[in-house]
């Protein structure tokens, strides 16, 4: 390599340079370098970064290192679901899939069309594939009634970064669950998924992590036509979580739902951020999140509908994002966002931020229920609304995490 | 962005706005017509001018601050700005695209000559006079009635007609203000901001660059180094301002930046409702508009402050027009104050404009009603900053984007809710109107909450205008260019009933003449 | 005998600080166990801060005077004491919770009543019979029980779910604010009804209404006229009558 590895960066922190030194000893590859180069650009994302102005990962991981704790024990059910794991150094897999699921690892990088959109996704990409695990790594669903796919991210180590890539294919469908547990002063995966004409993805994501930890989500999703994509994700942020999902609606008639919940105490931050295109005409997106944040603790919604000239006729979208305070010193900042340049489209957001309703308490209590226990039922219900979409092996145990928080 | 090249004819021309087929020929071709004539604004005014040494230098801050003869300190202050602002990078984060300024292609100072002020109104050249009274601003007090053509019918039968004073901004000076001596027996002060550096030191000091500091925004900034006249006033303690304020803004010389600056102040429960209006000649070229309004609302003042720009917005293949670049801010900082900012944006090719409020003062409150209206190449980027600092401060913003033509409308703003402004609250609605499929509208809201106790609420909507209303209109006998005009009405009457009722007049007579075109 | 809500020169302002508005203005009631009494008034008379300030809801402050419920004093308890005591507001405008099923709701209410009395929570199977019971009585459908709390429920609807809780949870005193309003005549017989079936000589009522139409279903044993924030007039159930025809102004006129 000509250039010396520092100045891929301009005044790069300590972690910076450490990712750095993570490139220079993966084996030489032009894809590898591209997406690296992507990352390189900005660096680890910040503050002055329009997209990333709320969840500065520069600020917040100033060198990598293996965090004090261990990873979060999995919540969610592992009994019929195919099972896979990252840890930093490693990746374990069923020793046989069922017909209608085909995994390829590859320990080449394949092409990341986008990867300066999405600066951690292109992180993730340049440096999976260290030690036993795959550069890449590629499912092909076939089959329409496939068994859950369940991911687990978890272990003990200074960083860890994946990417997956899914084929599904026309008619196919998908579920898939997934885990963060923490465990990694840096975690970076990319998700992409291709769903063909009539796919079927139902997605759900559980984070969990620790106060000195870092983590990004990135999902690339491009939907076909008539194609259907439900999302679930109930995060509880780490000392910085961005969940981030792009969405392509690319052929007409296809369907979105996304929906998420943050939970943020003390230490946490906790980021859910989206962008949808609606790039072919008479397309849906219904997006729901809502947050619940302590002292302390800190929600980030970002949401942006793009709706380009005439590809986006008859869009039919709504986002709504809705926060709780539940205590002085929470902080919760949201920027829903609407781009539209065709004109025959309903699209609505809305935001609502703030303490619970007093209205709806007094009448709780009215009807003889303690301060306490109203309020712990309003909130549960409040955030149980954006996760009844998940799938059902695992929603009852997503909404029991959540009151579990809850409560506490 | 033009895939035709440089044709001029409108026919065939695949950049054009799709003609539906429900929309007969004649009415385009009307239309299509109308385009630049219908800024009836549009005239230049022949008289001699003065002007500053093109271009902008420390030698260009010089003469206009010796030609306004200022104190030294102000010269200093203006100084500072110059040297802050040769620092500064010019801001792209809006969703509007211009061809680069040359700042160096500017005059920054143009005034008619024989002077800044006219002793009395008959001293202000004829040519100016007519100038006014052709933009229905007449500026003969006698004369001064209603100041908008068309506001009679709707003005309660046999109510004493409103008066309004004026302060005249012919580009780079106030020319005349009216009024003056009947305003003064209230106690109030309103004259041309020059003026006030002179006879009111103490109160310019205090209160210049307080809400809007020199080194805030490049374009503040520029405004703090060269600004040339705007209007000064104050409501003293416990004084509800017998009339209507109104400054007029005229931008009549070639290749000149307008950088007014206007200063209100209304002291304790103080009342003051102020108006301003701007209108430019048709030039090809871009006229650079940069200016800085700053309102300070003590305990329990009020002030309200509507604005209906007409800016020269370019021709239909978006040649000309100015480039407005305004920062406006209130700070309402006493106690139970109250700033209102209501907005009726039709002209300029480049809006960049956000007035906002600092609710400092417990239980004070900020408001913000537009309509922005954008129509063949227009770009528009405007919205609000509402700053929460005070107890139980309370915002409500109102924002009606209509985009026609090839234009892009884009609402932006900010709710900042600080940790110690307990039970605030804010309402957002925010609504845009389509008409055409060559336009754009973008809605980017920006809520910051630190506050549990806040509550906070946004809405926002997307449509286009609906078929099924307009062809209900029309077979009731509407023709069609009247019923579009009917239904924006509607959608944007949230907002006109806070105007001033002469200006909700003249607002909806803008609104039908920039819309002019719009459909098919 | 001592009456079972006893109202003494009561005083109570809305409103924060600098802005507080008095409403009630030395209001003086009784109410004994085994009657209803009817409150009718013009609008702005302070009827629902009335009923506000007998169940606790904040941005109410009480100035002077006091309320005792079965001689006990309430205006300095939690709205949930008072509702385990036995106190059950009716809504005019019962609010919407959602994502809490109504069953849910109410059995949380329920058994949070009983576990502040001391009693024993209700079985399931017990509560889901009492509930069909209820539900039959008032019309309303069983799927209706497994929505959220008077989402997407209609004004009539909301009004029998609000008749539907007061059943279930059997209160010792039922104030009904402006139940009447949004009924069509059919609801309106069904609401009043549920009413009806509550009537028992260990309870009391208070039925707060701007029109007589109720009153023609619910028979009061009193009723009050409340303006500017206190009784001015008691009479028996035909004052209602004599207000519908001569309106307000007449009969206030005449108590002036």
């Amino acid at each position: 390599m000509s250039t010396a590895l520092r100045d891929f960066i301009k005044n790069p922190t300590a972690a910076e340079l450490e990712l750095v030194a993570r490139y220079g000893m993966q084996p030489e590859d032009a894809r590898r370098e591209r997406a690296f180069l992507a990352f390189a650009e900005t660096g680890l994302p910040h503050r002055r970064m329009e997209a990333w102005k709320w969840t500065d990962f520069k600020a917040a991981l100033k060198v990598l290192e293996t965090p004090a704790a261990v990873s979060a024990k999995d919540p969610l059910p592992h009994d019929g679901a195919l099972v896979f794991r990252f840890t930093p150094k490693g990746f374990e897999a069923p020793a046989k899939l069922p017909d209608g699921i085909r995994m390829v690892a590859q320990p080449s990088v394949q092409a990341f069309p986008g990867a300066e959109d999405v600066p951690m996704g292109a992180l993730a990409a340049a440096l999976a594939g260290s030690g036993k695990r795959p550069a890449t790594l590629t499912f092909e669903i076939t089959s329409g009634d496939a068994p859950r796919l369940h991911f687990v991210f978890e272990g003990a180590g200074e960083a860890s970064f994946a990417r997956i890539i899914f084929l599904v294919r026309s008619g196919a469908s998908l579920t898939l669950t997934e885990s963060y547990l923490g465990g990694s002063g840096l975690t970076s995966a990319v998700l992409e998924f291709d769903m063909e004409k009539d796919a079927k993805l139902n997605r759900t994501i559980f984070q969990r992590g620790a106060s000195d930890e870092a983590l990004a989500v990135t999902a690339i999703a491009h939907l076909g036509a008539e194609a259907e994509m439900t999302q679930t994700t109930l995060a509880f942020g780490a000392k910085v979580a961005r969940m981030e999902t792009r969405v392509v609606h690319q052929a007409s008639g296809s369907k979105l739902n996304l929906n998420a919940a943050y939970l943020s105490g003390m230490g946490f931050h906790a980021d859910i951020t989206t962008n949808v295109r609606h790039g072919a005409p008479s397309c849906v997106t219904r997006q729901l999140t809502k947050g619940a944040v302590l002292d302390g603790g800190t929600g980030v919604f970002q949401g942006k509908f793009f709706v380009p000239r005439k590809t986006g006729q008859h869009t039919d979208a709504d986002m709504q994002h809705q926060a709780l305070l539940l205590e002085d010193g929470a902080q919760v900042f949201a920027k829903p966002e609407l781009e539209i340049y065709a004109d025959d489209v309903e699209c609505a957001h809305g935001n609502t931020c703030g303490a619970l309703d007093d209205a709806q308490m007094f009448y709780l209590r009215q009807r003889g229920i303690p301060e306490t226990q109203a309020r712990a039922m309003l909130t549960e219900a409040f955030i149980a609304e954006a996760l009844g979409m998940a799938d059902e092996a695992v929603r009852d145990v997503l909404l029991a995490e959540a009151q579990t928080w809850l409560s506490s | 962005m033009d895939c035709c090249g440089g044709t001029t004819e409108h026919e065939d021309d695949c950049g054009e706005v799709k003609v539906k087929d429900s929309i007969d020929a004649k009415t385009v071709e009307a239309a299509k017509a109308l385009e630049s004539e219908n800024y009836s604004a549009g005239f230049s005014t022949t008289i001699d001018t003065d002007f500053a040494p093109k271009g902008l230098s420390e030698d260009t801050i010089r003469y206009i601050s010796a030609a306004k003869n200022e104190p030294e300190w102000l010269l200093e202050w203006r100084l500072k700005a110059y040297e802050r602002w040769l620092t500064m990078e010019e801001p792209s984060w809006a969703m509007v695209r211009y061809p680069k300024i040359d700042y160096q292609a500017y005059y920054y100072y143009a005034a008619p000559k024989a002077g800044a002020k006219y002793a009395s109104i008959d001293d202000v050249p004829k040519e100016i006079l007519e100038t006014y009274e052709k933009l229905g601003i007449p500026l003969r007090e006698a004369e001064v009635l209603l100041g908008v053509e068309g506001a009679v019918e709707t003005a309660a039968e046999g109510r004493e007609k409103p008066r309004v004073a004026v302060d005249a901004v012919f580009d780079s000076v106030s020319v005349a203000t009216t009024f003056r001596k009947e305003l003064e027996k209230a106690g109030v002060i309103f004259m041309s901001i020059s003026e006030a550096v002179h006879e009111y030191p103490d109160l310019v000091k205090k209160y210049l660059g307080t809400v809007v500091p020199q080194s805030d925004n490049f374009f503040a900034t520029l405004n703090s180094a060269v600004f040339s006249d705007g209007t000064f006033v104050y409501i003293p303690k416990g004084v509800r301002c017998p009339m209507e304020l109104s400054t007029y803004f005229r931008m009549n010389a070639e290749n000149t930046g307008q950088f007014e600056r206007t200063l209100i102040i209304a002291d304790e429960s103080a009342y003051v409702s102020y108006l301003e209006g701007c209108t430019a000649p048709m030039r090809d070229e871009n006229q650079l508009h940069a200016a800085v309004v700053e309102l300070v609302a003590l305990e329990d003042a009020e002030i309200k402050y509507s604005t209906v720009q007409n800016w020269w917005p370019g021709d239909e293949d978006g040649k000309g027009g100015i480039f407005n670049f305004v920062t406006k801010r209130g700070d309402c900082r006493g106690d139970r104050s109250k700033i209102s900012w209501t907005q009726v944006e039709t002209g300029s090719a480049v809006t960049w404009k956000y007035p906002s409020c600092i609710l400092r003062g417990d239980d004070s409150v900020g408001e913000f009603y537009s309509i922005a209206v954008t129509n063949g190449r227009q770009q528009a980027d405007t919205g609000t900053k509402m700053i929460h600092l005070g107890k139980r401060t309370k915002s409500r913003i109102i924002s009606k984007g209509i985009s026609a033509g090839k234009s892009d409308n884009t609402y932006r703003g900010l709710v900042s809710v600080n940790r110690k402004a307990v039970n605030a609250r804010n309402f957002t609605q925010c609504d845009s109107l389509l008409i055409g499929d060559k336009c754009g509208a973008h809605t980017i809201p920006y809520v910051e909450n630190r506050c549990a106790s806040a509550q906070l609420e946004h809405e926002a909507t997307t449509t286009k205008l609906s078929e099924d209303q307009l062809f209900y209109a029309r077979q009731r006998g509407i023709a069609e260019e009247d019923a579009v005009a009917l239904l924006v009405n509607g959608f944007v009457r949230d907002v006109l009933q806070h105007l001033p009722m002469e200006f909700a007049v003249e607002a909806q007579s803008l609104l039908k003449v920039s819309l002019e075109g719009s459909v098919g | 005998m001592r009456p079972m809500l006893k109202i003494t020169d009561l005083s109570a302002t809305v409103g924060e600080d600098s802005e507080a508005k008095t409403i009630l203005n030395g209001l003086s009631l009784d109410v004994p166990a085994g009657e209803v009494h009817a409150i009718m008034g013009p609008n702005g008379a302070g009827k629902s801060t009335l009923s506000y300030v007998l169940t606790g809801r904040s941005g109410y402050e009480v100035t002077g005077g006091g309320a005792t419920l079965n001689g006990e004093d309430i205006l300095g308890m939690d709205p949930e004491d008072r509702a385990a005591k036995g106190m059950f507001l009716s809504f005019q405008y019962p609010v919407e919770i959602p994502g809490v099923p109504v069953m849910t709701f109410v059995r949380t209410a329920m058994n949070a009543q009983r576990k502040a009395r001391g009693e024993a929570e209700i079985s399931a199977p017990d509560f889901i019979k009492k509930s069909r019971e209820v539900a039959g009585m008032l019309n309303l459908d069983a799927e209706m029980l497994k929505r959220p709390v008077n989402v997407g429920f209609s004004g009539g609807e909301k009004k029998r779910l609000e008749i539907y809780q007061m059943m279930m949870l059997e209160p010792k005193f039922l104030i009904l604010d402006e139940t009447d309003s949004g009924l069509d005549i059919d609801a309106l017989k069904t609401v009043a009804d549920g009413v009806n079936a509550m009537r028992d000589p260990s309870r009391g009522m208070l039925v707060i209404t701007h029109y007589q139409r109720l009153l023609d279903y619910i028979k009061p044993d009193k009723v009050h006229v409340l303006a500017k924030g206190r009784i001015i007039k008691t009479g028996e159930a035909d004052l209602a009558l004599r207000l519908e025809k001569e309106g307000y102004d007449g009969v206030l006129g005449e108590a002036a």
